[in-house]
């Protein structure tokens, strides 16, 4: 998350002879990222990401205690300022006959690791301050008046959420919060009027009567908020369980940012200095005294456990061995207490870096700061492996793309996820897909068992394109009954181009993966014309997918990739040139309609060894002509050995398709 | 009884034949073949009179014929050779004709570009499952159970029973899945792995579509170090980009890397400055600053080194052996080449055929 931070206002926390260009860059290349640097109203304003990690810092107070250890290793003098409401104290400014009771805080330690509260009084709506205002406008927030942007700004610049409750509206609920996890199905309202109602399990403040009165750590209800009659104020800062947090702002979509923060599991310690820092604001901007003692439930306090970082460990992972010195030199600047050994170092992180666990995370913390531009840059030396995957066949993929997009194919991508339309449409009910149980949209739903409807859909959209074809490699998904599903890669194509040309296409791609023979099955009692698509390997007839008719006269295919690269050859297997001429003439036949010429064609073949080849020349009405080229190895073919061929072609084909000679044998 | 006829008779015919033959100038070589030396062309007209000659004559006469034949011959010849290097005038400046072509998609060209860059110096590239169990795309990696990434915000869930040991099946948020499964296909380092995948994320918007690309490198041996991160990165990008392009390595986080790092390569627009030479602001004076990058660089992905525990996830004991992995969006990556100028990757996965005949 991204956190804005103008210049003026870190340099409270910072003393520095940084500028901001030189704190872009240097932070940029060893702590969080400056992304931008934008000039607003007379200063520099860093937008700053910091990673999810590191929510310590996501505060001003936060950012000036990174600068100032890395401005430092780049040689400019940089150091944190201790901020002067450390020193506040927080004892009632009343004597204890004007003093507020506390209302009865009822914590639930399991989801909330610290409560603190204390009782502000006589607090007057003044407006804000103009260098406040001025900073709160730098960091894109909204303006109301003091009581309510005091609670922004102290969370801002201590990096700790902070909630001003109406300590009049608590006390009149009962006096009581009582902290638990929802029911499900109660009724909240949030302080800028939106109504939501729980799911069950959102972490709640309570009232003795079980109306919901804050969502607490994310945003405050309408019940027990600030309004323009507020007097006495109850400050309160909570650390609910940061995983309760994320799923009630997830849920209700309330992503304020005290839900971005305490998501991320700030570090309750910081709630000390955030009361101070609010106290002394309330005091001076509004008023305010302090009208009871502090409230510090705190049964969690979380001391990070000490982790042991050899040096040799260290020299792994960088590639080169640094002085002990310097080493102990970068933990203690980041706040870690050390007991240094004679091969290592033991550390002890502070309460505010929990993220420091391992040794790898300490290395992290030497080599950022120590800089990663300070490190070689090398490639590996070492053994190369070899053992390639198998049942991928990458070459082929590229090799079928590259070739069709040669030939007039335009490769597409086309979503994973289908619609239930694309998804019916493949053929495969709707059930017998996989189905996403939290799609984003309804255009993605079911992982598609089929690319054709995709690949459809392409054509339909672009009418203007006459006889486009396209095509896609990619995977489909076939359930599996306790497994994960099938994942078959495919080579679906889609042409608006004649079938014969289509057809034409598959068989050069074919020709280029040296598989001569195409044949197509038409399957019977199927919806639409389909065909099985063969090819021959060896003699064998190997199933590589189907080929067929879509509305629109449109023609489909859909190869399984595996099946191809089984029967595909990276060259040819060579026969001998022929050593006389081959002889080459026509027949033609009327064939009754609806006859599938191919297989009429493979028919003629079939009648003699001395046949070659065979093709389909020409069609005039039903009238089919065949040119066959007749050849023999070693001597030369003769027509009186060519005749009774065509007898015998002319016999077989009348009596198995009923189909006549036009002329004589 | 004819006369015989002598050799100056014969010299005279020849002559005359010479003056015919230089007489046909214009004639093509074809023609003037087919008259002089054909079947029954004026040569073989001529020394059919050798008959008539007395004997003594005959070989004073073939030699005379020879000579004219050769002439004859080697004039045809040559002309026959002016005319072959003859040519029509052709309009150079006419249209073509072009065949039918297609094009591959930008993500297949890209991955074929990614793949060689990769394969040269020892990766090899494998492909995984894009639908797997939370065990591979989650808990091997360091990810906790109530890590965002693991929530139903962010990951797309198959509505199916989840595996007794592995857990739910998800959409692979990114390749790193590929890791333990590399780790576990090989058994034992070394491992120079790049996975190219498709991947899933629930975001929708210019820069992000449901449905993308990632590729995934992994090297897992002793001795791997943070330099050579750098190195192999280095060397991406140069090949990439080309010999200007820079990289560089950041600070960042990610669960199943330790350190870990977001990579940046240098912005082809402002050259890696963040500001656009020779252009100054008019009211400021002050130099423009790049508006394509931040600050002089693109992000544009993860690294680092493997962390300890997705070895020990992948049986490799993380005492002995170290690595690195990075995984970074091929539309992500691709888009940032030199004057390609792609801002919106929705772009590639949608129907707009003239977009795509761009490639």
């Amino acid at each position: 998350m991204n956190i804005l931070i103008p210049h003026h206002w870190l340099l409270t926390h910072l003393d520095t002879d940084a500028t901001p260009p030189d704190i872009q860059e240097k932070l940029s290349l060893s702590g969080p990222s400056v992304e931008r640097v934008y000039e607003r109203e007379g200063d520099s304003v860093y937008d700053i990401e910091v990673t999810t990690n590191r929510v310590d810092s996501m505060s001003v107070r936060g950012i000036a205690r990174e600068a100032a250890v890395i401005l430092e290793q780049f040689g400019i003098r940089a150091g944190l300022k201790e901020p002067d409401y450390h020193q506040i104290s927080l004892e009632p400014d009343l004597p204890e006959s004007e003093q507020l009771p506390l209302p009865a805080i009822r914590n639930n330690p399991a989801v909330c690791g610290r409560i603190m509260a204390i009782v502000l009084k006589d607090v007057d709506r003044t407006p804000t301050p103009e260098r406040m205002a001025r900073r709160l406008r730098q960091v894109d927030m909204n303006i109301h008046d003091s009581i309510i942007d005091i609670t922004n700004y102290i969370t801002h610049e201590v990096g700790h959420p902070v909630h001003a409750f109406d300590y009049d509206k608590i006390m009149a609920l009962g006096g009581e919060i009582i902290v638990k996890e929802a029911e499900a199905g109660k009724a909240f309202t949030t302080l800028d009027g939106l109504e939501y109602h729980t799911v069950g399990g959102e972490v709640v403040f309570e009232n003795p009567d079980g109306v919901i009165i804050d969502l607490p750590s994310i945003k405050g209800t309408l019940n027990s908020s600030v309004d323009e009659n507020t007097r006495n104020i109850l400050l309160l800062i909570d650390s609910v369980e940061a995983s309760k947090v994320r799923f009630a702002s997830m849920t209700h979509q309330i992503r304020t940012v005290a839900a971005q923060l305490t998501e991320k599991n700030v570090d309750p310690h910081l709630a000390l200095p955030t009361l101070q820092l609010g106290v002394k604001l309330y005091r001076e901007l509004c008023g305010a005294q302090v009208a009871s003692q502090l409230f510090d439930d705190f049964p969690h306090q979380r001391e990070p456990e000490a982790v042991f970082l050899t040096f040799s460990r260290l020299e792994e992972y960088l590639g080169v061995a640094l002085d002990p010195k310097r080493i102990s030199d970068i933990l203690v600047s980041l706040g870690c207490q050390l007991n240094e050994r004679e091969n290592g170092v033991e550390v002890q992180p502070p309460t505010y870096r929990p993220d420091l666990q391992i040794p790898a995370d300490l290395i992290e913390e030497i080599a950022r700061i120590y800089g990663y531009h300070n490190l070689p840059s090398q490639l590996m030396a070492g053994e190369i492996p070899l053992q390639l995957q198998d049942g991928v066949d990458f070459a082929l993929e590229e090799k079928i793309a590259q070739f069709l997009s040669n030939i007039g194919w335009q490769e597409i991508y086309s979503y994973s996820l289908v619609s239930q339309e694309l998804a019916d449409q493949s053929g495969f009910a709707a059930a017998d897909h996989l189905k996403l149980e939290n799609p984003l949209t309804e255009d993605q739903v079911y992982l598609r068992r089929s690319l054709w409807p995709s690949l459809n859909r392409f054509l339909s959209e672009n009418p203007a394109a006459a006889g486009v074809s396209v095509f896609e490699i990619a995977n489909t998904y076939l359930p599996v009954a306790g497994d994960l599903p099938r994942h078959e890669l495919r080579l679906g194509m889609v042409s608006a181009k004649p079938y014969r040309r289509v057809k034409g296409d598959l068989e050069a791609l074919l020709r280029h993966l040296f598989l001569d023979e195409l044949i197509v099955k038409p399957q019977e009692g199927v919806h639409r014309q389909e065909g099985d698509l063969f090819v021959k390997v060896g003699g064998r007839e190997v199933l590589i997918g189907s080929i067929f008719i879509l509305p629109r006269q449109r023609t489909g295919i859909d190869i399984l990739i595996s099946a191809l690269s089984g029967a595909a050859a990276g060259y040819p297997r060579l026969v001998p040139l022929p050593k006389s001429a081959p002889v080459i003439e026509d027949m033609t036949f009327t064939l009754p309609e609806k006859t599938y010429a191919g297989q009429v064609l493979e028919t003629i073949r079939e009648q003699a060894g001395a046949i070659a080849k065979v093709e389909l020349k020409d069609i005039f009405g039903q009238n089919f002509t065949f040119t066959l080229t007749y050849s023999s190895p070693n001597r030369a073919i003769s027509s009186e050995k060519i005749k009774p061929i065509r007898q015998k072609i002319a016999d077989t084909l009348l009596e198995r398709y009923g189909a006549h000679l036009v002329g004589e044998v | 009884m004819t006369k015989a006829m002598t050799i100056s008779e014969l010299e005279l015919q020849i002559k005359a034949l010479r003056q015919e033959f230089a007489a046909d100038d214009g004639l093509p070589a074809g023609e003037l073949s087919v008259k002089y030396l054909g079947k029954n062309g004026l040569f073989n007209q001529l020394a059919a009179v050798i008959g008539q000659l007395e004997s003594t004559d005959r070989p004073e006469a073939g030699r005379l014929l020879n000579q004219l034949k050769a002439e004859l011959e080697a004039a045809i010849s040559k002309r026959l050779q002016e005319e072959e290097q003859q040519t029509e005038w052709v309009d150079l400046t006419i249209p073509g004709i072009r065949p039918p072509t297609g094009h591959l998609h930008p993500i297949t060209q890209a991955i074929s570009e990614i793949t060689r860059i990769f394969e040269r110096i020892g990766f090899t590239r494998v492909r995984y499952p894009e639908v797997d169990w939370d065990w591979y795309v989650f808990e091997a990696l360091n990810m906790p159970q109530n890590h965002p990434a693991r929530d139903e915000w962010e990951t797309f869930f198959v509505d199916t029973p989840p595996h007794p040991e592995r857990g739910r099946m998800v959409l692979t948020t990114h390749t790193s899945n590929g890791q333990v499964r590399e780790m576990e296909r090989l058994g034992q380092p070394p491992i120079r792995m790049i996975n190219i995948g498709r991947t899933y994320r629930r975001q929708q918007d210019a820069t992000h579509t449901q449905v993308f690309h990632q590729f995934e490198g992994l090297v897992v041996d002793k001795g791997i170090n943070i330099q050579h991160l750098k190195g192999t990165i280095d060397y991406f990008a140069r090949e990439f980009y080309g010999p200007e392009a820079k990289s560089r390595i950041r600070p960042f986080h990610f669960k199943f890397t330790e350190p870990s790092f977001e990579v940046d390569f240098s912005c082809h627009i402002c050259h890696g400055t963040g500001y656009l030479e020779g252009q100054v602001d008019a009211e400021t004076g002050g130099t423009h600053k790049c508006r394509f990058c931040k600050s002089g660089w693109h992000e544009v992905g993860g690294a680092g080194m493997v962390h300890p525990n997705v070895l020990k996830a992948g049986g490799i004991d993380p005492d002995e052996y170290t690595g690195f992995a990075f995984g970074w969006g091929v539309e992500r990556t691709y888009s940032l080449k030199e004057g390609l100028n792609l801002d919106d990757i929705r772009l590639l996965y949608g129907t707009d055929l003239r977009f795509l005949e761009q490639f």
